[in-house]
This record gives structure tokens, C-alpha cells and sequence, in this order.
């Protein structure tokens, strides 16, 4: 084996990490690294020398516009993930934790109460049972006497409990005095359980809970694998992957890799009795050994080389504490190596089982308090690698005690950062028998065995969450060997290409490529009713849990194959096409943006640059807005509701980021087309008919009963209410759309009643935010409808030459209240007009009888002109019937206020309409009075 | 889990790069500065997003809006905006269809006025772009430039910078040396008493040489460095500088065990007529660090080639060791090796026992891992001359019912090759041989 003759320069230190200050958001970018001379053989025209950071290499593009499903959805799987709403206390700040100072707090309270109101006669039933001859809850009293002295009448507690559940989520909830004392007497004999234990242990599994929420290592190493075909002539693979209803059931499917590759026959299926974590796959002698690995459980199967042979299992291995790692050795047939969390690891032979190589409870180089521990095999089939997250030691099988070397640590010896940890660990015996690739949360490294402790690359990921998964491609004769790095949580996917390790030094080549996530195929789904949406939604972006990568030539293209599944068991596939040297390093940018497809609601759509990006809140507030009018709550959860939608691209709830651009396909192809509907039809199907379906996880709601009384309601509209209720019940039926919110025959303007009620008022007046204003006058109401009807009339009759004119007068709008000002009647400001036009005092003209004003004589005596005498006197008469209110109806702007638009947008344009509608009112003065 | 303990119980496992958004909320308190360093996020994502798609124009684009986070830059953080926005844009301009060289170097003029903590190491980065470009002269100049520099203290970071700068330098210096000796060496001798490209020459070296000698001191890795150092020295003939360097770099437990700096040593002592044994002793001590290195196979022959026993014995051991990586599973070269070892040895009749103890660490594994059926049918296939090796090392280790030699006999006969005949003959008639060595 060759070693390269000369390797990149580099410092090495010993010692602990030097300090980087936490993780940098570029930190991959726009580096060379160092420079080599090139090698003495080369053409002079080459450049003298080379990068280890190059930027040339092989240009590989999508060929579709998003991960496409290859094999039908996992129906089965149902269990919703636990999401940080679940645990954490509602409201609590949370940014310290980002800062590291101070934690969570977990809410296992509501844990506790839905442990109790889920499961009452476990938690109370013996007491229960005990109890419930001496509680009454009826609403009469108790007659008996005998049982008047036995029994307390808990119909008042329990209304009280009920209450408190419907104001479930508001802010202002107390607890009434009446339940506190209850809970004060029953605490301590009431529960099955002692009350503090139980929380303890619902507390303690929070914990395990939060800590497997921010990082979950089980599924580290993936639980997908790829069986490559026989011999390079057939296109035939085998994927295995877990599936089933508790991801227990472990499938081997036929895959033919043709311009897309797709399922052959049904896959054999094996029933195991865990979750199953991990898959790993290697080929020896022609046999493919797959192990697979749940919590305590790790199991081997056997994939003859013939064609048409069934896999057999072959062995199982039971742990006392769960396993962290399971590795199939690509060198001897029936050998895997498995990991625990007590800190052993193990060589396991199916021949001669299970050796011991290493027990210590303790990490290799420095503390660190993971119990997680990974083994892999190394170019040496006799030597093995075991890890932790501080390091990698090597030990030879035969001696393992006294035959070690240390491999990789966590410190200055690979310029690590403070707080840098080992995630994944792999061999890469397939592209160098020599070369291993190692993953932490910042940055990957390559090593070579044959110099230790130097990694001869290294590049900063840039990725949001720690890569668990990864797989090689091997690129023959000199090409570059692809690396696939995945993470769980983001469901990212990274495309790294390497060179070298033989006769030259290890070089990245190319920039780096991001792969489509598997939530990034939502938008290319025939679309879908929005609870339909909500949840397709949720189940693509699960958190991934494996991948693998195969490279296919059909005729002269090459392509790249990767394959990613889920934690719901879904398989999607992408396909990355080979362009030819020429054009070497294509700018997509100029071609995607020639054809730009803007999305709705997408705020990747803004275009590039516009200055718009820096007001991104206030988009977000009106996203805001229309999500809660689209839904048919009454009342949304103000604050978890924001934590959802507040969040930037990175939130899991959305994985792939709203900036998603679309690559140069922007639609999906026919057939991938084909394939989004053929997948979504099993698993909306199945939705229908599954648990799930009957408790959508929404947001939550707020009971209306509580607010209103029926009575009450049934005052304002009896037979739109009725109508509103039949329909709603008949969508709900038949799980369809509410379209038309608005059944109703009504005539599009309100009649004007004479006789409005006072609700209807009140509620009006409510809309506008004028809770003040309403008094008991049921009359001002009346009165101001009449003017509004008589006004109408009157704008009408007018010619719209008025009209002009007064816009022209809400351009001197500003002016002319300075003038009034000036006038030293004191004004609100003008920045709330309606408020003004109702709580300041009304500015009442002198007390002159109506009579005498409206005399004509009296008018041009006054020096009004002839065509606003009319006007004058119409007005006029009004005042005559209630001389005390204000002229103007509140409710004519408040009417258009209650289009709900958001208030910050009371902008000029409203402001204008508005002195418009006022003017008369502000030209009086000037009229003489 | 005994790892959660109170306190950091909550806190993640691994000290996680980005914790998802929301997992902390916003408070209304410092709002506005929430809000530009979200805006600046977001910016920041969108670039991230562009970059990894390959799509630079976009990214330029956003980067030019990114630049307005310089304005507000009260970060203490470790990479500042500034650094940021080098970075990225020195990606884009690398990628970008339509960028050239001189709108790089003004970009990066500028970016190094931008930032002063990180002077040196934009210059040592704008000086690797212009040599992966082949502006070596420009590349000179700047790296000149960057050396003069100064500013404040010096943290450990800039004097290590400032180190890498000056040894780059010099190895231009011995770049432009080495060009001038080969127009001196093209032209003949004669050139050689032209005396100012001599002095040129002279005065190349000697600056070349003193910034090459101080890096080579420092624990590292400078493969590079250290073989122009030392050519300059041999040319001028200070072999015994050369070899001091050279045994230091390989022999100094503060460095790294870097394969290379053995070989250079070995190559050396090859170079000017070194005796055997401090040959041998080289390789010795290559072959204890990297027992798969490809120089073992002339380390091989070079022991087999000894008389004295203990050598010779020390060259089945290597070649037995070279064999055990996967690497040389299939290396024609290194099988012959060991099937001419071994068939002397049992030709010879004496020292079966180093056969035996080579053998017995490898007797469990090594018939699954290179003699069995599947290996026997796909060398055959693929590579008959191999397969002959193996099979005769197999016959031997294994006795003639192995399958690899029963396999490969079977098909050499039936293709009627007579080596195989001869192979299955000779193993026929050494089988106690195996018996010896199997220990039965």
C-alpha cells in the first residue's frame, strides 16, 4: 500500500482543545488549508501547486426537485414524537438554556395530570372505591338524613374543576381557594401512589425524555443498508430497513436500479421483538452479513451469494445494558463487533461467540459523562477500533490488553474545539483499506491508520445538529470517493468528495453539496385538506434515521443513488446525476434564478437582496395572522403558538429551511409525480381509519361555552347560529372543508333595525376596542344609525365633484389640525382618530335653538353659502333629536375596523379615509360657529 | 443515567452546534437587538443555503445585504462578522463562473483591512489561491508583505501564522533556487562559474534556509519543508546538517509518527552509500510503525538476502505482517515474497519453527481471510499467478486438503499449466512439512 510521498504541512500540539469560543456559522467556507507541491510527473501547464481544500471536482446534480418515496408509507406507525411543548414548562424562558447557564424546567406536572385524568383507577382507585359512598355530586341536595352526615356534596368542586379546564391556556387563570385547600387535605392519602415518588420517577423519565429529545445517539450508525448487487452486470440490490408499528419488524426488499430505481416483489419480513436501531451491512466472500442492533438485543443475518436465496438469521446476542454499536467486519466472514454502555466491547464470532476485549467504565482520554461507546474494524482484520467520545483507542484482538495504539483524540493533536466530542467513527475500508472518517457535532476529520493522531483532513460541516449517519461511495481509478453525511434530527444531507491517500495527499475536492431532506417533498404532494396537510407535514419531517448511497451506471450516465429513511419507517430516495468535465463548475444559481418560481407563503420567496429581508418579523406577525383566521379555532393558544411559528427555518417542526431555493428542477417529473400520489394514498387511508386521526394534535382550544351564554348567543342571529351549527356538525361528518363560513341569506348590508340589541352593540363596540364607550344609551346607538342611513343618502345625492374636494381636504388633513389645535381646544392625538371621536368631550356647539339655526335667513346671515345650506340643515335636524352626543357614529369607521387587519397597519391611507368621513365636523369652525 | 446529574442535567449530551429555535423563546426586553441578530441569522441561512447548493450568484447577493451586520458588530464571539464575510466571500469568488483574479485580490485587499485579528491568515490564504493559480511572484510578494507586519501582541495563533508565512516564503525561495539550478544544470557546467546566477543562487539559498530551519524545529508535520531543506543542504554539501535534520524529524517523540519522515531518513542514507545495518535498523523501526508500508517488500528482500539467520528470520516476520492488511490481500508481489520464503525454508528443511510461530497468531484467521473457496475461485479468475502464490503458501500452511489449494491445483491441472503440476508435486512431497508446522 502506498503511502502519499509528501502530505499537506500542519502544526501538532499536545494537550487539551485550545478555546474556540462555540461553533462558527462559516467556518467551512473559503479556506485552502495549505498547499502541497504537485507532483514532479505533472505537466508544466499545471499550476505548481495544489490546495487541500480544491475547488474543482466532480459536479454531480439533483435530477429531481425533491426526495421521491421508493417503497410504500409504513402505515403502522402512528406514535407521535414527543415534542419540547410536551415537557417543558409552558411560558418558561428558555433562552438561557441556548446559553448554556441554565436549563429547562420539565413540566412533569401535566405529565402527572395526565397520568391521572388518562388513568384514574390506577392512580386513585382504591381510595375511589372507598370514598365514593360518602362524596355526592348530584346537583340536589342530599336528602337522606342518615346519609346527610356521611356525605359532602363535591358539586361545587367539581363545577370549579370544570371551569379551570376551560380556561385551560388563558393567562389570567387562578386557582380558587376552594381547590387549593382540597388538594392541601387529600395530598397525602388520596393517590395508589405516594405522590412524591411517583413524580420523582415521572421527573426522572422527563429527564431521559429532554436528554433524548436535544441528542439521541441510539440510532447512531443508521438503520439502513444497502446490499449491492451481485455483480456489476445485474441492477439488482437489496435495501434492508426496519419498519412495522414499533419499527420491530426488519425487511429485506428487492431494489432494481434502473433511471429510477424501484421495489421488486414483496420484501421477506422478520419479526423481532425491539426497536430496531441500527443496521449494518458488509460483504465477505460474496456473502452479504447484515447485523442488526435494538436496545438489548443484537442480532446477525446471512445473505447468501446466490440469486433468489432468502436471508437467514444466524445468531442473537442478549445485552444486560443496551447496546451502542454493532459493526459487521468487512474482512472475515460472521465476525461483527458489538459495544454496550457499561463501556465494553466485544468481538463476536457466530463460530466461537462472544471475546471480551475491553471493559472500562471510564472514557480514554479525558471525563466526559456519555456512556456511549462505538467499535469498528480497521485495515487490520485482527485489530479494532473502539471509541467514545473523547477519542479512538486501536487494539489487537489477540492481546488487547498490552497491543493498543491511540488513534484519534479530542484535543490540540487534531486542532479539536473545547467541547467537541466524537459522534460517529467509521471505516472507510472500501475507498482505502487505510482510511477512517470520523464525525463530531463541528467538523469531520479523515484519518489515516498509518499516521495516528494527525487527521489529514479536516473541514468544518457547518451542519445544525451532529451527522449520526454516513456512507461512502468509492470512486474508482483516481476519481473522488463521496462521502454522505446525514443527521437525525434536520434530516440534513452533506455531499463530500476526497481524493488522494495513495500515491498523493488526501484533498477535498468540490464544494461541498446539500442533498434534499425528506420534508422537502412537501410541497411537490397533490395538496390536501389542511388537517391532511398538518399531518403529512409531521410525518416527513420525523427525524431520519438511516442512510445509504450506491453508485449506477445505466449506459453512459452515471448516477448516485441515496436512499434515507425515517423513524416512521418511509423510504425516499434521490437520484444525483454525473455531468461531464466540460462546464466544470456549472453556476445553478444563474439558471434557477432565469425562471424563478415564487411560492405562496414562502419567504424564500422574497427576492434575493430586497430589503425586505431585514423586516422578516414583521412578515412573520402577519403570517401570524392569516394561520389563525384560516383556522376554525376560537381561541389559539397564544404563546405555544408563537414558539411554532416564531421560529427560523432550523425548527424540526419544519426541517428543511423556508430558504430553500429550488434547484434546477422545480417540479417534480411525471413519474415522481406518480410516485407522490401512489405513496400518500395507502397513507392517508390508513390515517383515516388509525387513532391518530381521532385526536388530532392541533393546537389547543378554548371552550367558547364559557364565555357566552347560550341565551345570549342565541339573541344575536337564532337562525344563522342554528345554521352555523348543522353545518359545522355535517363537516365534521364527513371530515370535509368548511368553505363557506357564511350560510346565511342575509342581505349583504345589515337592515338597518330599529330595535339592534344590546349584544350586538356591545359586541360592536367590543370589535373596536371601545369597551369604554359603551354606555347604557341604548339610544346614542340609535340615533348615530340614523345619521349614518341619512348620511348615505346624502353622499349620494352629492356630486362627486364634492367627492374631490374632499380629498382634497384629507390632504390638508395635518394642516388643519394644527389649526384646530392652535384654537386651544384640547385634542387627542391624531394617531387614534376614533378613540378621539368618541371619549374626547364632544365639542358642543352653543346651545341655539334648532329652530332658529335653521332658518334660511339665519344661515346666510352666518355667511354660509347656498349649496352647503342644505347639507347644514340635514345635519342639523339630527343634532335636533340629541343635541348632547356627538355627531359623528363611531361606527362607521368601526365597521371597517373590524375587518381584522392587523393594527399596525393604520396606516396613512386609513387615516385619510378617515378625516374624510370626519370632514364636516372639522370644517365647522371655520363655517363661523 | 448517571450521567444526568442535577445541574447540567438538562443541558444537552453534546455540546450541540445549534440548538433548534425553539427550544428558547424571545423576550420583549431587547427586542430590537433580537430582532437584527435574528434578521442577521436568517441572512445567514439563506447564504448557507445558496452556497450548498451551488448557487453563488444568489449567495453574492445575499452577501451584499449580510454586510450591514458589520455596522452593529458588538460581537465578542470568535468568528466575527468580518471573518464571516471573508470567508463566504472568498468562496463565492472562488466559485463563481465569472469572478477573475483581479477581483479576488481586491476582495480580499479589502478584507484584510477588515479584520486585524485575522491579518496573517487571510494573506497566508490570498498567497494559497494565487499559488494554486501559479502567481508564484505575487504570491512572493504578498507573503513578504504579510511578514512585515505588525500589530500589538502577538497571540499563539498569529506567531504560529506568522511561522507558516515565513516558511512559505522560504520555500519560494528555494522554488525560484531550484528553477535557477536547473537553467544552470541545462546549460552545462560552464553556467556554473557564471558567477551572479551562482551569487543569486547563494542568496536564495541562504534565505531560504533560514526560514526553512526555524519551521522544521517546530513539532509538525512538514514533509514539504523538510525535503527542500534538505536538498539545499545537500547540494551545497552539508550532509552532516542534512542527516541531523533529517533523523530529528524522524527520531523527535515530539513530532508526530509520521511514516515519511522515516522514509526521507532511509532514502537519504540510501542516497550516500549508509552501510546495511543502519539501513536495516531504518527500516526496522519504519516496519514497528507501520508494518503495511510499501517499503517493506525491499525490506523484505534486503533481509532475505542476508546470511545472517536472525535477518533472515525477521524478514518472514515482515512479510508476514504485510500480508495481514487488507490492503496487500491481493499484491502479487508481496505473496511471492512469502512463497519464495517459505518454500527455501521448507526446501532447506531448517527453521520450520519461524514458520510455526509466524503461523500460530494467524492460524485462526488467516484461512478465512485469504484461502478460502470464494478467494480461491476469484483469484483464479482474476489473476492465475496470484492464485499460484497463495496456493502454494497454502499448501504448505495448510496441507494439501485446503480448499484454496485444492481449488487452484484442481484448475491449474484441468488448464494443464505445468506449474501447477509441479506446485501440487511440491506440495505433495513437503507435507510433513505442514505437519511440523501445524504442530500435529
Amino acid at each position: 500500500m502506498e503511502f502519499p510521498g509528501a502530505l499537506f504541512p500542519s502544526y501538532f500540539g499536545c494537550g487539551p482543545p485550545r478555546d474556540e469560543g462555540g461553533p462558527a456559522l462559516a467556518a467551512g467556507w473559503g479556506e485552502r488549508g495549505e498547499v502541497l507541491g504537485a507532483r514532479p510527473g505533472r505537466r508544466q501547464a499545471q499550476p505548481p501547486f495544489v490546495p487541500l481544500r480544491s475547488h474543482e471536482g466532480e459536479s454531480w446534480t439533483p435530477a429531481e426537485a425533491a426526495a421521491v418515496p421508493l417503497l410504500p408509507p409504513n402505515v403502522g406507525c402512528w406514535i407521535p414524537a414527543v415534542t419540547p411543548q410536551d415537557i417543558l414548562y409552558r411560558g418558561v424562558l428558555h433562552r438561557k438554556l441556548r446559553t448554556g447557564r441554565s436549563g429547562a424546567a420539565l413540566d412533569f406536572a401535566k405529565q402527572l395530570g395526565h397520568f391521572f385524568v388518562d388513568h384514574p383507577e390506577d392512580a386513585f382507585g382504591s381510595l375511589g372505591r372507598l370514598l365514593h359512598k360518602n362524596f355526592h355530586l348530584g346537583d340536589s341536595r342530599v336528602r337522606k338524613r342518615s346519609a346527610r352526615d356521611t356525605t359532602i356534596r363535591m358539586t361545587t368542586l367539581v363545577e370549579k374543576i370544570n371551569h379551570l379546564e376551560a380556561r385551560r391556556g388563558c393567562p389570567q387563570h387562578q386557582f380558587t381557594s376552594r381547590l387549593r385547600l382540597f388538594s392541601h387535605l387529600c395530598r397525602d392519602w388520596l393517590f395508589e401512589v405516594p405522590l412524591e415518588l411517583l413524580a420523582d420517577c415521572v421527573h426522572e423519565e422527563l429527564l431521559l425524555q429532554w436528554a433524548s429529545l436535544l441528542f439521541d445517539d441510539s440510532s447512531t450508525g443508521g438503520a439502513l443498508a444497502w446490499l449491492p448487487p451481485r455483480d456489476a452486470s445485474s441492477h439488482m440490490g437489496r435495501l434492508v430497513y426496519p419498519g412495522g408499528l414499533a419499527m420491530n419488524h426488519l425487511y429485506f426488499q428487492d431494489v432494481v436500479l434502473e433511471e429510477q430505481p424501484r421495489a421488486r416483489g414483496l420484501p421477506v419480513q422478520f419479526e423481532l421483538n425491539g426497536r430496531i436501531r441500527q443496521v449494518a451491512a458488509a460483504r465477505v466472500d460474496g456473502q452479504d452479513f447484515v447485523g442488526v442492533r435494538s436496545d438489548y438485543h443484537c442480532g446477525v443475518w446471512r445473505m447468501p451469494g446466490k440469486t433468489g436465496a432468502v436471508p437467514s438469521p444466524l445468531q442473537v446476542i442478549c445485552t444486560d445494558v443496551p447496546a451502542t454499536c454493532l459493526t459487521v467486519s468487512p474482512h472475515l466472514s460472521g465476525e461483527l463487533s458489538v459495544c454496550t454502555q457499561s463501556g465494553a466491547v466485544y468481538l463476536w464470532n457466530i463460530e466461537t461467540g462472544l471475546q471480551r476485549l475491553r471493559h472500562d467504565p471510564q472514557t480514554l482520554f479525558f471525563r466526559d459523562h456519555s456512556p456511549w461507546r462505538w467499535s469498528d474494524f480497521t485495515a487490520h482484520p485482527r485489530v479494532l477500533s473502539c471509541a467514545d467520545r473523547t477519542g479512538i483507542l486501536c487494539l489487537d484482538a489477540r492481546a488487547p490488553a498490552s497491543c493498543h495504539f491511540d488513534f484519534f483524540k479530542v484535543g490540540e493533536e487534531a486542532k479539536c474545539q473545547q467541547g467537541e466530542r466524537v459522534v460517529l467513527p467509521m471505516y472507510l475500508g472500501r475507498a482505502h483499506p487505510c482510511q477512517y472518517l470520523v464525525t463530531t457535532q463541528f467538523a469531520i476529520y479523515l484519518l489515516d491508520e498509518r499516521l495516528p493522531l494527525v487527521p489529514v483532513l479536516k473541514w468544518a460541516h457547518m451542519m445544525k445538529a451532529p451527522p449520526l449517519f454516513a456512507d461512502v461511495v468509492p470512486g474508482e481509478s483516481g476519481r473522488s470517493h463521496k462521502v454522505l453525511l446525514g443527521t437525525s434530527q434536520t434530516q440534513e444531507l452533506l455531499l463530500l468528495q476526497y481524493t488522494g491517500g495513495r500515491q498523493t495527499a488526501c484533498q477535498l475536492t468540490g464544494p461541498p453539496q446539500r442533498l434534499h431532506s425528506i420534508a422537502s417533498c412537501l410541497p411537490h404532494l397533490p395538496a390536501q385538506l389542511p388537517l391532511q396537510h398538518h399531518l403529512l407535514q409531521q410525518r416527513l419531517s420525523i427525524p431520519a434515521a438511516g442512510l445509504a448511497a450506491v453508485q449506477h451506471e445505466q449506459g453512459q450516465q452515471e448516477s448516485l443513488m441515496v436512499f434515507q429513511l425515517s423513524e416512521a419507517g418511509d423510504v425516499f430516495y434521490q437520484t444525483l446525476r454525473h455531468e461531464a468535465p466540460p462546464t466544470s463548475v456549472l453556476d445553478q444559481g444563474d439558471e434557477a434564478e432565469a425562471a424563478p418560481t415564487p411560492n405562496e407563503g414562502d419567504e424564500a420567496a422574497a427576492p434575493p437582496g430586497s430589503p425586505a429581508l431585514f423586516d422578516s418579523d414583521e412578515e412573520e406577525e402577519e403570517e401570524e395572522q392569516t394561520f389563525y383566521l384560516s383556522n376554525l379555532e376560537v381561541i389559539i393558544n397564544d404563546e405555544e403558538e408563537e414558539e411554532e411559528t416564531v421560529g427560523t427555518p432550523a425548527a424540526p417542526e419544519e426541517p428543511e429551511p423556508r430558504a430553500s431555493p429550488k434547484p434546477a428542477p422545480d417540479v417534480p417529473s411525471p413519474a415522481a409525480a406518480q410516485r407522490y400520489r401512489r405513496w400518500l394514498r395507502p397513507l392517508l387511508r390508513a390515517w383515516v381509519t388509525s387513532p391518530a386521526s381521532l385526536c388530532p394534535s392541533g393546537p389547543p382550544t378554548l371552550s367558547q361555552r364559557r364565555l357566552f351564554t347560550h341565551k345570549e348567543l342565541a339573541e344575536v342571529a337564532p337562525n344563522a347560529l342554528q345554521q352555523h351549527k348543522l353545518q359545522l356538525r355535517q363537516a365534521m361528518r364527513e371530515r370535509g372543508c368548511i368553505q363557506r363560513w357564511e350560510p346565511a341569506p342575509e342581505p349583504p348590508t345589515p337592515p338597518p333595525s330599529l330595535e339592534p340589541n344590546a349584544l350586538s352593540a356591545r359586541l360592536t363596540a367590543a370589535w373596536g376596542g371601545e369597551w369604554g364607550a359603551v354606555g347604557p344609551a341604548g339610544s346614542t346607538l340609535q340615533r348615530q344609525q340614523a345619521l349614518r342611513e341619512r348620511r348615505r343618502r346624502q353622499k349620494r345625492n352629492r356630486a362627486h365633484r364634492r367627492l374631490s374636494a374632499s380629498f382634497t381636504s384629507s390632504v390638508t388633513y395635518q394642516s388643519e389640525l394644527s389649526e384646530l389645535s392652535e384654537g386651544g381646544t384640547p385634542r387627542t392625538p391624531p394617531a387614534t382618530p376614533q378613540v378621539a371621536a368618541v371619549c374626547s368631550p364632544p365639542r358642543t356647539p352653543p346651545p341655539i335653538s334648532t329652530d332658529i339655526l335653521l332658518s334660511s335667513q339665519e344661515l346666510r346671515s352666518r355667511g354660509i353659502p347656498k349649496e352647503r345650506r342644505r347639507t347644514l340643515r340635514d345635519y342639523l335636524s339630527v343634532w335636533a333629536e340629541g343635541p348632547q352626543d356627538p355627531p359623528e357614529a363611531p361606527s362607521s369607521t368601526a365597521g371597517q375596523r373590524c375587518i381584522p387587519s392587523s393594527q399596525s397597519q393604520l396606516s396613512s391611507s386609513s387615516q385619510s379615509q378617515l378625516s374624510s368621513a370626519s370632514q364636516p365636523r372639522r370644517k365647522r369652525p371655520r363655517m363661523g360657529f | 443515567m448517571e450521567g444526568l446529574r442535577a445541574g447540567r442535567a438538562l443541558q444537552p449530551a453534546l455540546h450541540l452546534p445549534f440548538l433548534p429555535r425553539h427550544f428558547y423563546r424571545a423576550v420583549s426586553s431587547n427586542e430590537h437587538r433580537l430582532n437584527f441578530w435574528k434578521s442577521k441569522e436568517l441572512c445567514l441561512s439563506y447564504i448557507q443555503d445558496a452556497l450548498l447548493r451551488k448557487q453563488w450568484k444568489r449567495a453574492a447577493e445575499f452577501l451584499t445585504s449580510y454586510i450591514e451586520s458589520l455596522e452593529k458588530d458588538f460581537s465578542t464571539v470568535f468568528m466575527g462578522p468580518s471573518e464571516m464575510i471573508w470567508r463566504i466571500g472568498t468562496e463565492i469568488l472562488c466559485n463563481h463562473s465569472r469572478s477573475n483574479i483581479r477581483e479576488f485580490n481586491s476582495f480580499i485587499e479589502q478584507m484584510k483591512t477588515l479584520g486585524v485579528k485575522r491579518y496573517l491568515k487571510v494573506c497566508l490564504e490570498h498567497a494559497f489561491h494565487l499559488l494554486c493559480n501559479g502567481l508564484v511572484d505575487e504570491a512572493y510578494q504578498n507573503l513578504s508583505l504579510a511578514e512585515s507586519w505588525r500589530f500589538g501582541e502577538q497571540t499563539v495563533l498569529q506567531d504560529k501564522e506568522m511561522k507558516l508565512i515565513q516558511a512559505y516564503r522560504g520555500l519560494l525561495d528555494y522554488c525560484s533556487w531550484s528553477n535557477q539550478k536547473n537553467i544552470l544544470l541545462e546549460y552545462g557546467k560552464d553556467g556554473l562559474e557564471d558567477l551572479s546566477v551562482a551569487q543569486e543562487m547563494r542568496a536564495c539559498f541562504r534565505k531560504a534556509a533560514v526560514n526553512l530551519k526555524e519551521i522544521i524545529k517546530i513539532p509538525g508535520v512538514w514533509d514539504l519543508f523538510v525535503k527542500s531543506y534538505v536538498d539545499l543542504l545537500e547540494f551545497y554539501g552539508d550532509h552532516q546538517e542534512a542527516r541531523e535534520v533529517l533523523t530529528d524529524y524522524a527520531y523527535n517523540s515530539k513530532f508526530p509518527a509520521n511514516p515519511n519522515a522515516h522514509v526521507y531518513f532511509y532514502q537519504f542514507l540510501k542516497r550516500h552509500g549508509a552501510p546495511k545495518k543502519s539501513l536495516i535498523s531504518t527500516l526496522k523501526i519504519l516496519h514497528d510503525i507501520v508494518p503495511s508500508h510499501e517499503l517493506m517488500i525491499d525490506f523484505n528482500a534486503m533481509l532475505q538476502k542476508s546470511k545472517k539467520r536472525k535477518r533472515r528470520r525477521l524478514g518472514l516476520e515482515v512479510i508476514f505482517a504485510v500480508l495481514d492488511y487488507s490492503g496487500w490481500k491481493e499484491n502479487v508481489k508481496a505473496w511471492s515474497c512469502l512463497a519464495r520464503q517459505v518454500k527455501q525454508i521448507v526446501i532447506s528443511e531448517k527453521h520450520l519453527d519461524w514458520i510455526k510461530e509466524q503461523w500460530n497468531s494467524r492460524k485462526d484467521w488467516w484461512p478465512a481471510f485469504h484461502f478460502s473457496r470464494y478467494l480461491a475461485k476469484r483469484n483464479w479468475q482474476e489473476d492465475k499467478s496470484l492464485s499460484y502464490e497463495k496456493a502454494l503458501v497454502a499448501g504448505i500452511l495448510l496441507g494439501k486438503d485446503c480448499k484454496y489449494f485444492k481449488y487452484v491445483s484442481h484448475q491449474g491441472c484441468k488448464a494443464r499449466v505445468r506449474r501447477f503440476r509441479t506446485l501440487k508435486k511440491f506440495v505433495n512431497e513437503h507435507s510433513p512439512a505442514y505437519l511440523r508446522i501445524s504442530g500435529l
